[in-house]
Formats: structure tokens, sequence, C-alpha cells
């Protein structure tokens, strides 16, 4: 008798018991789960309510009248600093940010992990103990320098200076990631490739970048998260110029003097978290595996 | 022939590059103003009767010994989040229905800014307008939540929106553990006649042991790069209650004139991130070893 059968015979048990215990399960994790919620829900009817019914007090109430003016306050108006136009420049900066980021980043960390897994580069096994520990170096014994460093190539304070920082800070666990990938990759499809042309570049651009559909949008969706919902390069090397949005709620919601507008802030936190959230609830799957993989070192 | 030796090198520079100079050489730079006398910028003179001059500025500071004791807090606070993450992947696992719906919902928190979420918190915390109103909407007095207001209990507010953060990522890693068990296991338990009480704690947590280490791991390294949930919760306050190593640094660093004292916590972050790593590395050596022996890792 083999174990699965063992495992059918063993396992069926009254099924009133088990009913009893799923349900029991599912109650408890909806229970969890409803705690889960409560952040996101408190902020979402927050940000509908006008201030009038928020002074009463009732956080978990509806609202009784539903009104987007404090999304609209938010965007256009609300004064983060000195100036008052709202979130629109920090989002734009952010988008501004992304783009050369993500191209930068992911084009750098392909094409050194690919040359790590399928070339023969002898220091490849150091240089790739060296990307693991310097995936683990917290930001802040790197930060002066790098600022010295952006400063001098006058890249401190613009939208470009960022996305260096962050091709940077991201290269070590993105290669590792890449690497990891590529090494799985048949030998003989390289041979045969090398076979035909020969050439690096023509092997990842008509062989290996047609294989990386998978990881390339692994890792699509962790580096705009990331980037997306970052704060401290934002913070250090945005100056005031190049502020991403995070940095721009940040400001809105914590010096704003006189009257705190909560549901002003509550629209602004949720326009700040709209982009990585729809990524989030579309690609979910992916996320979750970019999380898995950014964290245990690929 | 010649070719295909020299472009992947040459396909290498830029990472090297990176490497060397924004990683490698930043790092020994730090380090090396650690042990000057800057103030406002960089001194490269090594006073040699006082080399250690910054550390001890620095482990005589007020603030500094809060962050120390406050990052041995958050960790213990926030390893509460594992044992939630285990708890929900091991419910899950038994009851696989609903799961992608309830991966979806713990997960959700880690896929915005603490920025963002951190405005919640306070508002949720905000004594008259949120929790503690509704609570005493409903009659029931003498709580009091006001956490982020008093010095003594502003980290446990802390802790609570960093274990509601990242509960869902210890889960996801904890499913994956459990998934790679063999079910065989199961079965042969169950023919013991043993409670699934007991195959939990005395077979699957033993058999999870390198998961439940990864996961703290993972845990201790992101307690030390805590630096959002600070400043979006409590931007240190009241007073320096609420300081971490991580963003007592970057005060120090942006305050003008502290350049080498800044470097010298800079240098104890990286100091206590090895005392964490050392084992990942020790981990992910005997790992190999068992998968070699054909154990399950």
């Amino acid at each position: 008798m083999t174990a699965s059968t063992t495992a059918e015979v063993m396992f069926p048990r009254p099924k009133k018991r088990i009913r009893g215990r799923q349900i029991a399960i599912l109650v408890f994790l909806g229970m969890v789960a409803l705690f889960f919620c409560v952040p996101l829900y408190v902020m979402v009817v927050t940000s509908f309510k006008p201030m009038d019914q928020i002074r009463e007090g009732a956080i978990f109430s509806l609202p009784r009248i539903w009104t987007l003016e404090a999304w609209r306050f938010a965007w256009f108006e609300a004064c983060s600093g000195l100036t008052c136009n709202g979130l629109r420049g920090g989002f734009w900066n952010s988008l501004r940010i992304l783009v050369p980021s993500l191209v930068a980043s992911i084009s750098l960390s392909a094409v050194t992990g690919y040359a790590l897994a399928l070339w023969n580069v002898r220091w490849a096994g150091s240089f790739l103990f060296l990307l693991f520990l310097c995936a683990f170096v917290p930001f802040q014994i790197i930060m002066y320098p790098i600022i010295i460093i952006t400063v001098k190539l006058q890249l401190f304070g613009s939208i470009w200076g960022v996305a260096l920082v962050h091709t940077v800070l991201a290269m070590p666990v993105l290669t590792l990631i890449f690497r990891n990938y590529y090494k799985d990759i048949p030998a003989d499809i390289i041979k045969a490739a090398m076979m035909d042309s020969g050439s690096f570049w023509r092997i990842f651009l008509e062989v290996i970048l047609p294989m990386s559909g998978n990881i390339l949008i692994v890792i699509l969706i962790l580096q705009i998260t990331s980037i997306w919902n970052d704060f401290l390069v934002g913070v250090t090397f945005g100056g005031v110029g190049a502020q991403p949005m995070t940095v721009n709620l940040a400001n809105m919601v914590t010096v704003s003097t006189g009257t705190v507008s909560y549901n002003v802030n509550m629209a602004a936190a949720l326009l700040t978290a709209i982009p990585p959230l729809v990524i989030y609830f579309v690609l979910g799957k992916f996320f979750v595996q970019g999380i898995a993989a950014g964290a245990i070192k690929g | 022939m010649r070719w295909s030796r020299i472009s992947p090198q040459i396909a290498l520079a830029p990472a090297v590059t990176v490497t060397a100079v924004g990683f490698i050489g930043s790092i020994l730079w730090t380090i090396y103003v650690s042990f000057t006398r800057s103030r406002r910028v960089p001194e490269y003179g090594i006073d040699f009767t006082n080399p250690l001059r910054q550390y001890r500025r620095l482990f005589d500071d007020t603030g500094w010994n809060i962050a120390l004791s406050n990052l041995i807090i958050l960790a213990i606070g926030s390893a509460v989040a594992i044992v939630i993450g285990f708890l929900l992947a091991a419910l899950l696992e038994r009851e696989r229905r609903g799961e992608d719906f309830f991966r979806t919902v713990f997960l959700y928190p880690l896929a915005v800014s603490l920025i963002v979420t951190g405005v919640a918190w306070r508002w949720i915390f905000n004594p008259s307008l949120g929790l503690q109103s509704f609570l005493e909407g409903l009659g029931i007095t003498g709580v009091n939540i006001n956490w982020l207001a008093d010095g003594r209990t502003a980290m446990y507010a802390i802790i609570l929106a960093s274990v509601w953060q990242s509960s869902g990522f210890y889960m996801a890693l904890m499913l994956a553990g459990l998934k790679g068990i063999n079910t065989e296991i199961w079965s042969a338990a169950r023919i013991d006649g043993a409670s699934l009480w007991r195959v939990y704690l005395e077979i699957i947590i033993p058999m999870m042991r390198f998961t439940f280490l990864t996961c703290a791991i993972l845990l201790s390294l992101g307690v030390i790069k805590a630096y959002d949930i600070i400043v979006a919760m409590t931007n240190g306050g009241p007073g320096q209650s609420t300081w971490l190593p991580a963003y007592f640094t970057i005060t120090a660093m942006s305050a003008k004139g502290n350049l080498g004292f800044a470097s010298a916590a800079a240098v104890m972050m990286l100091l206590i991130t090895l005392v964490v790593f050392l084992p990942l590395v020790l981990l992910t050596v005997l790992q190999q070893r068992v998968a070699a022996r054909g154990g399950v890792a």
C-alpha cells in the first residue's frame, strides 16, 4: 500500500467535524482580514466626508454626503511646505523619476546578470558574493559619499540624480535575481547560439531577452512599487525641484499649519497609494514572486 | 573568439564601477571619515591622539542610546509578525478555500508606502476623532489608546503598524515553506494518531526551522533599516522617544556640522547589520549541506 492511498484511507473523517473546523478557520481568517482592511477603509471613508462630519468623531461611519472636494483640494491646492499646488507636482515628479530609473536599473542588472550567468568570466563567483553583501548594506553608510558624487556630477536635486541613485541601490539585488534566472537556461541553447553568431549582444537581444518575459514582469512590478513608494532617496536627493509624491505627501500632512483637514490628508495619501495598489490588485501574483525573490537574494 | 572574452568584460564594466565606487568606495570613505574630526565639511586628517572621539561622543549621546534600546524593542515587538505570519499560513494551507482572496488582503499593506499608511495610523490614534472617541461613543471609557502622544507608549503604536505591514510578507514566506513539506508526513503523523497541535509543534515547525531563521534575519535587517515608519508616524517624537539608529543617522547627517559623528553612527549601523548578516551566510552554507544530504530544508 503506497503512502497516498494510506492518506486516502486515513483522511475521510466524520464530515460534520470537518465542516465545523473549516467554518471556524474561515471566520477567524475573515476577522483578521477585516482588521487588515481597517486603515484602508478609514482612509477611504474619511476622504469622502466633509470636515463637519469628521469633527463629530465617528471614525468608522460612512459619509452622509459623499463629496470629492477633499480629493480635488489635495490634487490642486493643498500646501506642501511653501507652495500650494497640491500633489500634482509630486505625481509628475514620481512618474519622471520612475521611467528612467526603471530603464536604467533593469537594463544594467539584466545585462550584468546575463554576463555573469552565461559567459565565462573568471571572477564571476567573487563578484556575485560581493553583490550579495552589497544588497544588505544600510543606505546610511553610503549616503554622504553618494551625495558628494551627485553634487560633483551636477545631478543633485534633479530627476536624473534621484534616478541614478535608485539604479545604484537596486543593482545588486536585481543582478542576483537575473543571474539566478539565467543560470538555469540550458547550456545547449547557449552553445547553439554561440555557434550561430557568437556575439555577446546579439545572443542577449535575440535569444535571452525573448526568454525573459516572466522575470521581467516580476522585476518590473517589484521596481515600480519600490521606486514609487520610496521616501528616503527622494527626500535626500530630490532637493526642492525633484521631490517625489511621497515626500510631497509627507510635507503636506506633517507641516500643515492651522486647522488640519483630515479628509484632505486622507485623499492625498490615497492618491499616492493608487498607482501601486492598482498594480498590486491587477498583477498580485507577480508582486508576491517579486518580494520573495527580492527578499531572499533571489 | 577573442570578442567572446572581451565583450562580457565590457558589459560588466558599469556594474563593477557601481560596486567599486557606489558601495565599496563609499563605505570605506564613511569609515575613514568616522575617525576624523569632520564637522561641516569632510576633513581628512586623523587625530591619532584621539581617533575614536566620534564613537565616544556617539555612545555618550542620549539620543543614540534611546535609538539602540528602541531597536531591540522594535525587533522583539515585530517578531509577533512572524508568529502571525505562520499562523495565517498554516490556516490558509489547511483551508485552501479563499486562499487567493486572503493572501491578497494580507499582503496589500506591503504594496503601499509606509508614508501613506502612517497617515492612516496617526488618524486612527487621534485621541479626539479616532478610535478612542469611537470606543467612548460605544460607552467604553478608561481605555487609553492615545499612544502616540506619550513617549512611553509611542513605540507600541509603531510596533502595531509594523506588524500590520509585515505579517503578510512572513505569511507568504511561510506558505512557500509549508507547501514544500511532503504531504506523506501528514499521513504518517495521522497513522500515529498524533493530534494536530503536536504535529505542528513537534514535526512541522522543526522542519521549517530554516524558514523561521530566514524570517528572523529578514526581520532584523528590516528593523535596522526602519526609517519611513518613524517619519510617517512620530517624526521621532514625542521628544526623542521613538528614535531608531536609521533615523538617528539621517538626522545627524542632515544637521550641519555633524559629519564625523553621523559617519560613526552609520558605521555602527553597518556593524549591527554584519552581526545579523553573518548567521545568514552560515545559514546558506548549512542549508546547502542539508540539501546535499537529502534532508528537507
